[in-house]
Formats: C-alpha cells, structure tokens, sequence
C-alpha cells in the first residue's frame, strides 16, 4: 500500500517536472523576438523524497550560453553603429522538439498515476465488500 | 484449522510484489528524463515465490540498495523489508542509452506497467474468488 502511495507521489512529481519544462519552453518561445534573451534550460534530478519515496525534482534554471543572433536591421532602436544588433538564441525548432518530449512524457507519467490510482481502488474495492 | 491460507499467502504475495514493482516503474517513468538514470526492475514474481516448504523463505523481498542514493530508499524504503528475493535490477535495457546516459525507454516502461497491472488485478481476483469460497463453506452467501 505505500508502495503504491510512494508509486503516485513519484508520478505526480514526474508531471510537476515536465510542466515546468514545459513552461520553460513556453517562456523562451514567448521571447523568442526578444533582444538579447537567453533561453533557459532546466535540469532533472532524481531525489529521495521522506524515506522510502523516490521521485524527481526540476533542478536550477540554466541561462544557454551560446552566442546570441546577430540580427542586421539598422532602423532597430537597439541597432548598434554596424546596424546590427542581438536577438535572442531560442532555436524555435529546438523548443518545439523540447515541448514534444515534454508533453509525451507528462502523459507517460499521468498513465502510470491513473493506473497506481486504479490498483488501489481495486485494493479498497476488495476491503469494501 | 491452519491459520494461513496458502491460496491467499500467494495472493498477496503478489500484489505486494506488482505494487513494489509498480512504484519502482513509476519512479522510472518519472525520471523518463533525468540525465544518468538507469531504469530499474525487481525479478518476476515465479524467481521469488517459493511454496511453503519449499528451501528459500518464501515470502522475503529484500529490495537492495544499488546505487550510492540508496542508502535509505529502494530496499528497505519500499517496506519490503524482511521479504527475500526483491533486490532492484538495473537491467531494464532495452536499446541503446541515450546521450545523456538514461536508459529508460517509454515504451518498455508502459509495457511493463500494463503488465503489472494484469498481475495486481490477478492476485485481487483470486483473494475475492477465495472470500468467496470461504463465506461459501461459512453458509453465508455474498
């Protein structure tokens, strides 16, 4: 039986990370026109929640460091003297291909609390006759 | 009259072992993403179960700690503590590791939850078939 409780709390924390994830990619597909905006990345940790229950936890927020666009538009307030200036380095494909995963995962997640949520139904259902 | 009832020893034998095993899978699925995890299973339940009588104790599942984390999660975190047999698996490869060295696959993870889930609701039947039957011979009938 706590298995099966460590079993849902570990699915709901699966969820909790992906939907951040997913408001990560949100957010940097949001800026993508933003000057100078740098996408930010989030990393997964495995934790070991109270006791027995493991589970996974979003760990710090990341700023990419690769090099921002140059992008040529001289009449852009922010234009330098070259008529350059930098956009940002959100890559719309990438977080496309992030927000995918990201969904495909929460829902692998959700199936697995669904099914935790029917074993123990079926448990209280056999105690309940 | 013997106390325990084999028939239902077993069922909750095994029902103890898919909602162990459920919770390692969940945590496998949850961390479908985490950079370096490696999947984790426990043995089929017929490696573990040995009959009454039979040489190993039969219903101890000693999940052990495998990685450094452990110490106070897997084995002994999952209750199971003093049930032989259940130690956890790394070996739930199926294809290549990704770069960032997970090896879990979805699609495994979910056949082996279906899986899990067929085997719970056997051992559920069963424990409701054997109520059944010993209310039967109780005379009393529902």
């Amino acid at each position: 039986m706590s298995d099966l409780l460590n079993s849902m709390t570990a699915a709901a924390s699966g969820m909790d990370a992906q939907a951040t994830r997913l408001r990560m990619v949100s957010e940097n597909i949001a800026n993508a026109d933003t000057p100078g905006f740098r996408r930010k990345t989030i990393s997964f940790e495995e934790v070991h929640a109270q006791g027995d229950a493991r589970a996974v936890a979003t760990g710090r927020i990341h700023l990419d460091q690769t090099e921002l666009e140059r992008v040529l538009d001289p009449s852009h307030p922010m234009a330098g003297a070259d008529g350059f200036y930098d956009g940002s380095n959100v890559d719309l494909m990438v977080e496309i291909a992030d927000a995918r995963e990201a969904g495909r995962s929460y829902e692998a997640n959700l199936r697995m609390f669904d099914q935790t949520r029917r074993m123990v139904g079926s448990l209280f259902e056999l105690l309940n006759r | 009259m013997e106390s325990s009832i084999t028939v239902l020893d077993m069922a909750r034998s095994l029902a103890r072992h898919s909602a162990t095993r459920q919770a390692l899978i969940t945590d496998n699925v949850a961390n479908a993403d985490t950079p370096g995890f490696k999947a984790q299973d426990i043995k089929p339940f017929a490696e573990i179960y040995r009959a009454p009588g039979g040489e190993a104790p039969r219903t101890s599942f000693v999940p052990a700690a495998t990685r450094a984390g452990h110490t106070g999660g897997g084995a002994q975190a999952s209750g199971m503590a003093g049930l032989p047999g259940m130690e956890v698996l790394q070996r739930t490869k199926v294809g290549a590791p990704s770069a960032n060295g997970n090896t879990v696959s979805l699609e495994d993870q979910m056949a082996r939850g279906a899986e899990i889930k067929l085997h719970h609701d056997m051992a559920l039947g069963i424990m409701r078939k054997s109520m059944d039957i010993l209310r039967a011979t109780l005379g009393r009938r529902g």
